[in-house]
């Protein structure tokens, strides 16, 4: 007889998704998937809209990193434009986004994930949260609390705004930045400092007591992809995208966000209202691959700055060639906030910062466009087609959710098949399946919800419905 | 960046595009304006209390969250004591309870506050909408005044 085991919903997430385990009749795990059972409609109501509101519109998609949107579509815009932004313009983006990969990791690693790590998996779920990492640790509380806040508050102080800030427009930003902000930015990042290197510390003192879960968290061979400087660095709102294989090989490179369709495709699965992005020559799912800090750690060559390239380079011994466990995203996270700490600091210290020209204007001149920038959980592209009058006629949007996909369904499959035996499980046992999709920390809305006060409810299913068992959290 | 130390900190939370849910967020707007001169009184509108606030709150001497209650009659207005102590059933991560937050703050950084206290509003409905349900729009005048209280109340003690 088989049976179904259905996590709904998936706790510690981004959005809302439920994870299903087909068992069959011996107990053992014959099938898995995480599905995201939200719809969104972004691509579909944007239609008719005049293209330069895209960048507004299209923010709202998320509210953790409505800034990695608000770039990719307005260089997508820009591409409509056939306008080149202003040098100061640029950097300022650069600084928004660096400040939302700050805030958004520190909330993935310290809030969504570090229950898990500090406490450990089958910590009673009951304390298995931010108050009993509080509790736990309150010097890494702190520390989480402070780089959320260092964050939030560099993007308020540029866009006027934590959350969805209207700064970012087609051809640069609204407004230049002042001496008297840049100086207060500057102030908090000794504070950014101290708290992530707390927290790498802290996290390579416990990584190694992990090994089981490294070894079976979405451990396997896989292509990667990510945007990359000229110089071959990290870079996260520039630079163009690569793609290696699981050996390291680079496959393809210096594909502009005009390219992404020669080697990007989507597929779809009945299980899942998110797409499943794969690399075009090698067709879907061979083509898989991932995104994100694991992705861009793994691609690049150097961070471009002295204490993360230190970072880096201990980063790159954990494996011969690309690192392959996504429980090294949380790692990968943190070294990511180390460099965007720097980088900030390295931006400002040019004083053409301040320079008054942040924004160029132009109508329509081309009726496509295509714009990429990383968001802290992968890369990211907005493509939009317009008419005359510059109204969107069509628009695709290729999310690293949707890119880190099919290596999620891998993972869960992985997980659950090293986990579940005899078709028994724990509690426990079920939080390891979640805390394998939380290391790609997917992004499914970021809209308003109270995820915490939601129950998780898992059933164990027979072949004709029957509840067999059931735990509840 | 923390903000300069306020004495009084009024919290609200809710969603301005789910009807009654907002009333939270119409009476922080008030109660900027009616502490405008005020630099004792520090006013935060979210729409999700978040782990983030505990920084703030631990900043100011007195808090008053102010949000929507499902769980009372529509219109009716409640102060209510807030106490640090956590319900150990309580699952937290994205959004904390007024409680849970004010436990996170003492936990954190050992601030305790001299007043606590819950301002909430019942309300009828938290569907889609930008309208309040005629039970709260009758409640905001008192609502208005329970707050002004309440916060002039925490300064003078």
């Amino acid at each position: 007889m088989s049976q179904t085991i259905t996590i709904d919903p998936v706790t510690r997430l981004e959005g809302h998704g439920k994870i299903t385990i087909q068992l069959n009749g011996q107990g053992e795990v014959e099938n898995a998937h995480f599905h995201v059972t939200q719809v969104r409609g972004f691509e579909r109501f944007s239609e008719g809209r005049p293209f330069y509101e895209m960048p507004s519109l299209m923010a709202r998609i998320c509210g953790i990193c409505p800034v990695s949107h608000l770039i990719a579509s307005a260089k997508a815009c820009e591409a409509i434009m056939s306008v080149r932004i202003p040098h100061t313009a640029a950097q300022l983006r650069r600084l928004l986004n660096l400040a939302q990969m700050v805030q958004s990791h520190a909330l993935s690693f310290f809030y969504l994930a570090s229950p898990d790590l500090l406490l450990g998996m089958e910590a009673d779920p009951k304390v298995r949260n931010i108050l009993g990492v509080a509790a736990a640790k309150p010097e890494l509380g702190r520390a989480g609390i402070a780089l959320r806040r260092i964050g939030q508050s560099i993007i308020e102080l540029l866009g006027d705004k934590r959350v969805h800030p209207g700064w970012v427009v087609p051809g640069g930003v609204t407004e230049p930045l002042s001496a008297a902000k840049r100086d207060k930015i500057l102030a908090m990042l000794p504070e950014a400092y101290s708290s992530v290197g707390l927290a790498l510390g802290a996290y390579k003192q416990i990584a190694g007591t992990f090994q089981p879960e490294i070894e079976v968290f979405a451990n396997f061979p896989s292509n990667y992809m990510s945007l990359i400087s000229e110089e071959e660095a990290i870079d996260f709102t520039d630079g163009a995208l690569r793609l290696i294989d699981a050996d390291g090989n680079i496959i393809e490179d210096g594909i502009t966000a005009s390219r992404y369709t020669e080697v990007i495709g989507e597929a779809v699965e009945p299980y899942s209202y998110t797409k499943f992005a794969y690399y075009k020559p090698l067709g879907y799912p061979d083509g898989s691959y991932r995104v994100g800090p694991l992705a861009r750690l793994n691609i690049v060559k150097s961070m471009g700055t002295p204490k993360a390239e230190k970072e880096l380079a201990e980063f790159k011994q954990l494996a011969a060639g690309p690192v392959s466990s996504s429980f090294h995203y949380h790692h990968a996270r943190l070294v990511e906030i180390l460099y965007g700490i720097e980088e900030i600091e390295e931006i400002l210290a040019d004083s053409r910062i301040l320079d008054k020209h942040v924004r160029a204007t132009a109508g329509v001149n081309r009726l496509e466009g295509a714009g990429q920038a990383e968001a802290p959980r992968g890369v990211l592209h907005h493509h939009y087609k317009v008419d005359e009058n510059g109204k969107i006629t069509w628009a695709n949007l290729v999310i690293a959710t949707g890119q880190n996909n099919n290596a999620m369904n891998r993972g869960v499959l992985q997980a659950a098949r090293s986990y579940i035996k005899d078709g028994k499980f724990t509690e426990g046992v079920l939080n390891r399946v979640e805390a394998l999709v939380r290391t790609f920390d997917p992004c499914l809305s970021c809209s308003t919800h109270a995820f915490g006060q939601m129950p998780l409810e898992i059933s164990l299913l027979s072949a004709d419905g029957e509840v067999i068992d059931r735990l509840f959290r | 960046m923390t903000e300069p130390k306020a004495r009084c900190l009024v919290l609200a939370c809710g969603n301005s595009l789910r009807s009654d849910d907002g009333v939270g967020l119409k009476l922080a707007l008030w109660a900027e304006e009616r502490f405008r001169q005020n630099p004792e009184v520090r006013v935060i509108a979210r729409q999700q209390w978040t782990p983030d606030l505990a920084e703030d709150i631990a900043a100011a001497d007195s808090v008053l969250f102010v949000d929507a209650s499902v769980k009372s009659p529509p219109g009716r207005v409640h102060l209510i004591p807030v106490s640090s102590r956590v319900d150990p059933s309580a699952q937290a991560s994205h959004h904390l309870t007024p409680n849970q937050l004010l436990g996170l703050t003492r936990t954190l950084y050992g601030s305790i506050k001299s007043h606590a206290m819950l301002l909430a509003v019942g309300v009828v409905s938290t569907e889609l909408g930008e309208n309040f349900s005629a039970p709260v729009e009758a409640a905001l005048p008192r609502a208005r005044g329970v707050l002004e209280k309440a916060v002039l109340r925490f300064l003078g003690s």
